[in-house]
């Protein structure tokens, strides 16, 4: 115990950075740091990442041939594609921003010592870990082979062995999901610095709000219908399953309501951080933040009232389809103004080609993609046709990988520096992303085509016909696991053979850039002053310490000239 | 990329043409870059619904890249100090990209929109086919009592399917006629289609599960023949005599295979493991006649020998009552190793197919495990008369 974090006790100076503040596997297993906690669960994450993306290729690689093979039979593909995006989506992709990167800055960006509930936090921490723990468990207890999406009477009935501890485990991953959104939500509503009004706030902040905001109030639904649904499995109550009086279209009704408000759980964050990359990398003022600002609560509210359009052949009422489709297209409005925004901001910058950048340019090449291709998804007559087939699977894989997956990597490239203390090499960074990139499109653009076609998801045989998609589909997968593969080790080896990085390497001007890298241990000695985040015209590049700084008393006074002439936000 | 162009004009010039041949009788649109042939009356509708967004994506997808590779280029970085000055904001220009796609957006809903309300209306006069959902077997029921496992329909006629699901949820695809809906235990739905070309000799439509169901969800594929009027309602008359018409000397034979491509899903011949317990001998005890008549037989059923169960003066007289009732109310008694996962087949098949699938497994020596009649891929196996 003696190794416990004690901080708020603490008075004497800081001594180096929050990595070496204190040593010891101790003082990692009970930090109360957010930074720590933060390092922690991009480690989770990115294992988390492996194992799902190992997944994924075995997946691909049994495509290569329509028919049964010796060594995969039907019952290891379904499980395997269902470990495929059960991981990815509630380990991977909707802790991945929030609980990995946003830990790590959000209190930075503020000028805060920590998280307003740091022992919240680690809680949260370990709830992840529990849930991880009771999906391995599952995999011993023989698996599960339902589809991410538990659809009963399946999931009630047959599904394989490891149901229920699947079950439980997401029912645990939510609580973590939960306590993380409410924690960021009171830390931004109480420990912003003074100076730093809500249109003064950096917008990936903006994005994580909204984005907590979705955790608190859809995720407890998802608990609930975990919860009825192992329920029924374990004690044949009667809820989902029509054998026994329950209705299956009702558990379709629970799931997705929690299911697509995380889809923007997934994304928001991504798009947040693509605003500062943009702004960040193309040196000038991000353009239209109140845009930005006001399409990512838009996204958040829109959210709720969609869900039914996962549901156009599921059964229910043709009015309910048809209102459904109708509130579905208002999510295109805020993503496209987003867009359009993240365009105008080029205009007249000053756009550095490195790593970083590369990782925003191409989330706004894949991201267009995968909205476009939700329209005729939307669409009620067209939808029908492309329903379950790989349409869908090309489309959510150009949003939630294209995107939120991508964004999460270049948010990593763009705080990397800030979290390590150290550089990554940039030559084998644009070859890592360029593989990624390319590999990304081969494998799912092919399955737009697989999927108008007429190829249905979840298929452990196909016709031959496809045969060609599918080839080319896999060797797409390839080409992105060697990009990925790279990406691990110029990352893992700039851990110990990297350039020190400089405290403000791109030029940014938010908090987080004008503490050291590695931040110390309590952030700021000071509560610092704030000037606009987006306002460049202070940084200047310093041949010494080889990066840039924020002049502060010119960055500042900036920010109350705008705010009393009223150009301001 | 100009290749795609390339595809993408000529299938519209195609599409062009599809239009003047309709009027001729050419109901089928062929097969293009992104869609499927085209074989009901919905397909022309809807393919140019989605040809349609597929242009205004393109148009966007380049604007946007086109844009965007463009600034990228012309104001890359030059040297360290980077401070560039640009507008923060332009609330007109900003209106405008808010309002421009709010209004395509809300064209896009309405044409799909329309088509979805027909789509979703069968016509009164509808020729009704009802459709048995099971884990992983369709089998279509004709007005006449007929049943079938590929799908039969008169051209240029409604049809509307009426589907139930005897286990989990499936969901009916026709992909050349741009129709799907899920089968849902417990309700039933429908769904309407007219197609008005017949197929041609030796070519069918494709009939695909699209809901996840389990182990054999990739074997639900089924054919769709679409027949001239009065060859379907010949082959309807057929249909419904197959059974009665052969010999009883050779039903075994004859129609065993046929009717066991229903069970091929879940019971094997060759002692291989599936969701049921293969035919063939897989536990050392014989094949499934010789297990189930072998008095001194070693197979376990309901954790018991099952010769405690069958036998004179036990709940089943003979092997035939055992396998008669495992037919018609299979979770009774479950083979060990095995899950109550059989659906019954009650109102599916009468005394002569039971009988025939007895006949079959009592000379299963006859058979070759491995041939493809039992392969539902195989137009053996499809019970056309033809």
């Amino acid at each position: 115990m003696t190794t416990l974090d004690t901080r708020p006790h603490i008075t004497d100076e800081v001594p180096g950075n929050y990595l070496t503040f204190r040593r010891g596997i101790l003082s990692w297993i009970f930090t109360l740091d957010h930074k720590r906690i933060g390092v922690m669960y991009l480690v989770a994450v990115l294992s988390s990442f492996f194992v799902g993306g190992v997944m994924a290729l075995l997946v691909r690689t049994k495509l290569l041939f329509p028919g049964e093979v010796s060594w995969m039979t039907a019952d290891q593909y379904n499980k395997a594609f269902t470990l495929h995006g059960a991981i990815m989506v509630f380990l991977v992709i909707i802790p991945s921003i929030p609980a990995a990167l946003g830990n790590f800055v959000l209190p930075i960006m503020l000028g805060a010592k920590d998280v307003a509930f740091p022992r919240l936090n680690l809680f949260s921490f370990y709830l992840w870990v529990m849930g991880a723990a009771c999906a391995v468990y599952s995999l011993l207890a023989g698996g599960f082979d339902t589809g991410w999406t538990f659809y009963t009477p399946y999931s009630s009935q047959f599904g394989a062995g490891g149901t229920i501890p699947v079950l439980v485990g997401v029912f645990i991953l939510g609580f973590s999901s939960i306590f993380t959104g409410l924690n960021f939500i009171v830390t931004i509503h109480k420990l912003r610095p003074p100076g730093m009004t809500w249109f003064r706030m950096p917008l990936f902040l903006w994005a994580v709000y909204a984005t907590a905001i979705i955790q608190v109030l859809a995720t407890p639904v998802l608990g609930i219908t975990v919860a009825l649904l192992v329920v029924e499995r374990a004690f044949n109550i009667g809820i989902f399953d029509a054998s026994m009086g329950g209705d299956p279209v009702l558990f379709q009704h629970f799931f997705w309501f929690y299911s697509h408000p995380a889809v923007y759980i997934m994304i928001l964050p991504g798009m947040g951080i693509i605003s500062e990359i943009i702004a960040v990398h193309s040196h000038r003022h991000i353009f239209g933040f109140r845009f930005i600002a006001f399409s990512s609560i838009a996204i958040a509210i829109f959210s709720f009232l969609v869900w039914g359009h996962h549901m156009f052949t599921s059964g229910q009422s043709p009015l309910m389809n048809v209102l459904f489709s109708a509130i579905t297209f208002s999510v295109a409005i805020p993503s496209a103004v987003k867009v359009f925004n993240w365009l105008a901001t080029l205009y007249k910058g000053s756009i550095s080609l490195n790593t970083t950048m590369l990782y925003g340019l191409a989330f706004i090449f894949l991201f267009t993609i995968g909205g476009l291709t939700g329209i005729p998804l939307a669409v009620l007559s067209t939808d029908i046709h492309l329903h379950d087939t790989y349409y869908v699977v090309a489309h959510f894989h150009y949003v939630m990988m294209g995107s939120a997956l991508i964004a999460m990597v270049g948010g990593l490239h763009h705080w990397w520096p800030k979290m390590t203390g150290r550089m990554f090499s940039e030559f084998w960074g644009r070859i890592g992303c360029t593989l990624v990139f390319v590999g990304f499109n081969v494998t799912f653009f092919t399955q737009f085509m697989l999927g108008s076609q007429g190829m249905p998801r979840r298929y452990y045989a196909y016709q031959p016909e496809f045969k060609m998609y599918h080839h080319i589909s896999t060797g797409g997968s390839y080409i992105m696991g060697i990009g990925f593969v790279i990406t691990a080790i110029y990352l893992i080896h700039s851990l110990f053979a990297g350039k020190k990085a400089p405290a403000n390497p791109w030029g940014g001007a938010s908090l987080e850039w004008q503490c050291s890298s590695p931040p110390p241990h309590d952030n700021f000695a000071t509560t610092p002053r704030v000037g606009d985040c987006y306002d460049f015209s202070a940084v200047h590049w310093d041949e010494k310490l080889q990066g840039y700084v924020v002049d502060t008393e010119a960055h500042v006074a900036a920010a109350r000239s705008d705010s009393a002439s009223g150009k301001g936000h | 990329m100009t290749n795609l162009i390339s595809t993408l004009l000529l299938q519209s010039s195609s599409g062009a043409s599809g239009d003047t041949t309709l009027a001729t009788g050419q109901a089928v649109t062929p097969k293009t870059f992104w869609l499927p042939q085209g074989a009901s009356t919905f397909a022309r509708e809807i393919d140019w619904v989605f040809e349609f967004i597929n242009y205004i994506n393109y148009f966007f997808f380049f604007l946007v890249v086109g844009i965007m590779l463009y600034f990228v280029w012309k104001y890359r970085q030059k040297g360290r100090e980077v401070y560039a000055r640009g507008p923060s904001h332009n609330t007109m220009l900003e209106l405008g990209w808010t309002i421009l796609p709010t209004i395509i957006v809300v064209v896009i809903f309405f044409m799909g929109f329309s088509g979805f309300v027909d789509m979703r209306t069968p016509p009164a006069n509808a020729y009704q086919i009802d459709v048995t959902a099971t884990r992983w077997n369709w089998v279509f029921k004709y007005p006449n009592g007929a049943t079938s496992d590929d799908l039969y329909v008169p051209a240029g006629k409604p049809v509307k399917l009426v589907m139930r699901s005897e286990d989990v949820l499936h969901s009916l695809y026709i992909r050349d006629f741009r129709v799907k809906q899920d089968v849902v235990p417990g309700r039933y739905s429908t769904l309407w289609f007219q197609a008005d070309q017949p197929t041609a000799e030796g070519e069918f439509h494709w009939l695909f599960c699209t809901e996840f169901c389990g182990t054999g969800h990739s074997s639900m594929s089924r054919k769709v023949y679409v027949m001239n009027e009065m060859d379907f309602d010949s082959w309807l008359v057929e249909q419904g005599r197959w059974l009665d018409k052969i010999d009883p000397a050779e039903l075994y034979f004859k129609a065993g295979p046929k009717l066991y491509a229903r069970c091929a899903g879940c019971h094997t011949l060759d002692g291989k493991p599936g969701t049921g317990p293969s035919w063939g001998d897989y536990d050392g005890s014989g094949n499934v006649w010789k297990r189930s008549s072998d008095p001194n037989s070693t197979h376990k059923v309901d954790q018991k020998a099952i010769s405690e169960l069958i036998g004179p003066g036990k709940q089943f007289e003979n092997a035939q009552s055992y396998i008669r009732a495992s037919i018609l109310n299979p979770n009774q008694h479950i083979v060990d190793g095995f899950g109550p996962a059989m659906p019954t087949f009650r109102g599916q098949l009468n005394d002569k197919a039971i009988d025939a699938l007895i006949g079959m497994m009592q000379h299963l020596d006859e058979f070759d495990t491995k041939s493809p009649w039992a392969k539902k891929s195989d137009g053996a196996a499809a019970p056309a008369a033809k």
